[in-house]
């Protein structure tokens, strides 16, 4: 598996703030991984994406220290928006990125900028409306939709584009938990199918933990904790001192592990766990009778 | 018996161009409940609580808060009676100090400025929000602090009923804690009703103790959260589904667990007693 992102002794400080807000990161992302990347607000996650795709350190002014390699290039080495054909990043406030009067115009405004065919962008601009259902909205302005519609046309601007690169900061926290669902289930196709490599930072890890193949704990500007999933949610009590919360159903296995009673993996979705379960409480109620 | 402090009767609500928003709303609120409304991305949640603290009107049918219909009675004696938090605070704070932010509502329905000086300090008192604030740009605080000038904004009006708009957007798993354990308390021990507007469902497992669905301007569901939560066919319906570990319980029914089960704690409690020998 060849290296997409090399972060490499990475520290960046914002001129006139007094600590760094990310202190020597050490992080490697493959082609086609699904990273999760969790933390306290205020922990560098966003700092991290904005390093991701070149906003740090253009349009930001600070002290950096290590760097940063995108496709075995120097972040700073891309001429300005050739980076960004690379990295596409959905921003957690939506409104920041909207630039047009309406939907349409803005999911197509991307593609324009790449300088794609009519035709292409006509059938792209289909496939992404279908996939994140905003077809009654096309002719609505932006500013007039709701948190959660909002929240999908950011979405799916950039899904239109198609980055090989997705950074996706808190892509869902304005959606109903379907929506949400359904969101990531699309992040999950463009992996399978398209070996995109996708970065989601998430508060709401239900849907984000099935999906991921490593996690990685941002916590006071440091990388406190990364791993394979299940591996990296056996540490359950630094997470839960560290003020995350685990999945519910992680969370009631760690305790089944605890008391002796469950010796395997953490289980990441529901049917696992029911599985699991089930054929943990059989023998003893068979017992019983 | 006491009659309820807010009620709705066959609330019809339809926007401007036509849309019909809410449908037959039926629905009474108690003093001192903690509710949430839960549905899914423009079920009408928030169109329905403008319609509780009458900045919208009815269409068809009646909101009567404390007596008083919001047909005929002037928005300035609604929103004293109910408070509403817009989700985003910077949608709701403009003035460049926080004293003067939170003293907007009562100088606006024309208090002495005596009485507001006191209502100020009263709702920073109780949103914790200390006094060394009074003269910062709400701004420039944090996320968190913004929110709690933005909700004492509301309490200087002295409303019975507060609606918190998704209060958790945004916020990490202690920060969402910590607003929550604030809103229980106004709720505990200032006998306020809350009413939260939200999609983050374990946040409702967790705190609400009535579950409000709505899906396509009708109420799905009315009741206690572990009853709502029980029907999981009828969440579907407004793109909800319940926390993973309510679903879990579900999915082991058969074994023993109780399909309204809530929390992790409760989870563990069953399975002690399922295997309890």
């Amino acid at each position: 598996m060849s290296a997409v992102i090399e972060i490499k002794d990475y520290t960046w400080r914002y001129l006139y703030s007094p600590n760094p807000a990310l202190e020597n990161i050490n992080l490697t992302v493959h082609q086609g991984e699904f990273i999760g990347i969790i933390g306290p607000n205020g922990s560098g996650k966003t700092t991290l994406a904005y390093s991701l795709n070149g906003l740090i350190p253009g349009q930001y002014h600070g002290i950096k220290q290590g760097g940063i390699k995108v496709l075995g290039k120097d972040v700073e080495s891309y001429p300005t928006g050739a980076l960004q054909k690379s990295v596409g990043v959905v921003f957690s406030d939506p409104e920041a990125q909207f630039t047009t009067m309406t939907v349409e115009d803005e999911l197509v405004f991307g593609m324009e900028n790449l300088g794609m065919s009519i035709p292409e962008i006509r059938e792209r601009l289909e496939w992404v409306v279908e996939l994140t259902d905003l077809s009654p909205l096309m002719l609505k302005p932006p500013y007039e939709i709701s948190g959660g519609q909002k929240q999908r046309v950011a979405l799916a601007a950039v899904l239109a584009m198609r980055p090989p690169i997705m950074v996706l900061d808190e892509p869902t926290s304005m959606l109903d938990p379907i929506s949400r669902r359904r969101i990531f289930e699309v992040l999950a196709k463009l992996k399978r199918e398209q070996r995109n490599t996708i970065i989601v930072i998430e508060h709401s890890l239900e849907n984000l933990v099935p999906l991921a193949d490593r996690m990685v704990l941002l916590h006071n500007s440091h990388l406190l904790l990364e791993g394979e999933t299940r591996q990296f949610f056996e540490q359950m009590d630094l997470l839960l001192e560290k003020g995350l919360f685990p999945p519910g159903i992680m969370q009631f296995f760690h305790y089944l592990k605890q008391q002796g009673r469950y010796d395997g993996y953490l289980p990441v979705t529901v049917a696992e766990a029911a599985e699991k379960l089930t054929s943990l409480l059989e023998p003893a109620q068979e017992g019983k009778q | 018996m006491t009659s309820p402090f807010i009620e709705v009767k066959h609330l019809v609500y339809r926007y401007p161009d036509g849309t019909l928003a809410l449908d037959d709303i039926n629905l009474t609120i108690d003093e001192g409940e903690m509710i949430t409304f839960i549905g899914q991305n423009g079920s009408g949640k928030t169109t329905f609580s403008k319609c509780l603290n009458g900045l919208f009107k009815p269409t068809g049918g009646d909101v009567i808060v404390d007596g008083h219909n919001s047909k005929t009675t002037p928005i300035v004696e609604m929103v004293r009676r109910v408070g509403y938090v817009f989700q985003n605070p910077d949608h709701q704070l403009f003035n460049s100090t926080c004293w003067d932010e939170i003293a907007y509502g009562p100088r606006n329905i024309q208090l002495a400025e005596e009485e507001v000086k006191e209502r100020v300090e009263e709702a920073a008192h109780v949103v914790g929000l200390d006094k060394s604030y009074f003269k910062e740009h709400p701004f420039f605080l944090p996320k968190g602090l913004r929110q709690r000038v933005a909700i004492a904004s509301i309490l200087a009006l002295r409303p019975r009923v507060i609606i918190v708009d998704e209060p958790t957007t945004g916020q990490d798993a202690q920060q969402s804690r910590e607003i929550m354990d604030f809103l229980v308390e106004l709720n505990e021990e200032h006998g306020h009703a809350i009413i939260i507007i939200t999609h983050d469902m374990p946040i409702v497992a967790r705190y609400a103790k009535r579950v409000v669905a709505l899906g396509r301007g009708h109420i799905l569901a009315d009741g206690p959260t572990a009853e709502v939560f029980s029907h999981p066919e009828i969440l579907a319906q407004t793109f909800i589904e319940p926390p993973q570990i309510t679903q879990l319980a579900q999915r082991t029914q058969d074994q023993g667990f109780s399909p309204g089960t809530l929390t992790v704690e409760e989870m563990i409690a069953q399975y002690q007693q399922l295997t309890r020998t």
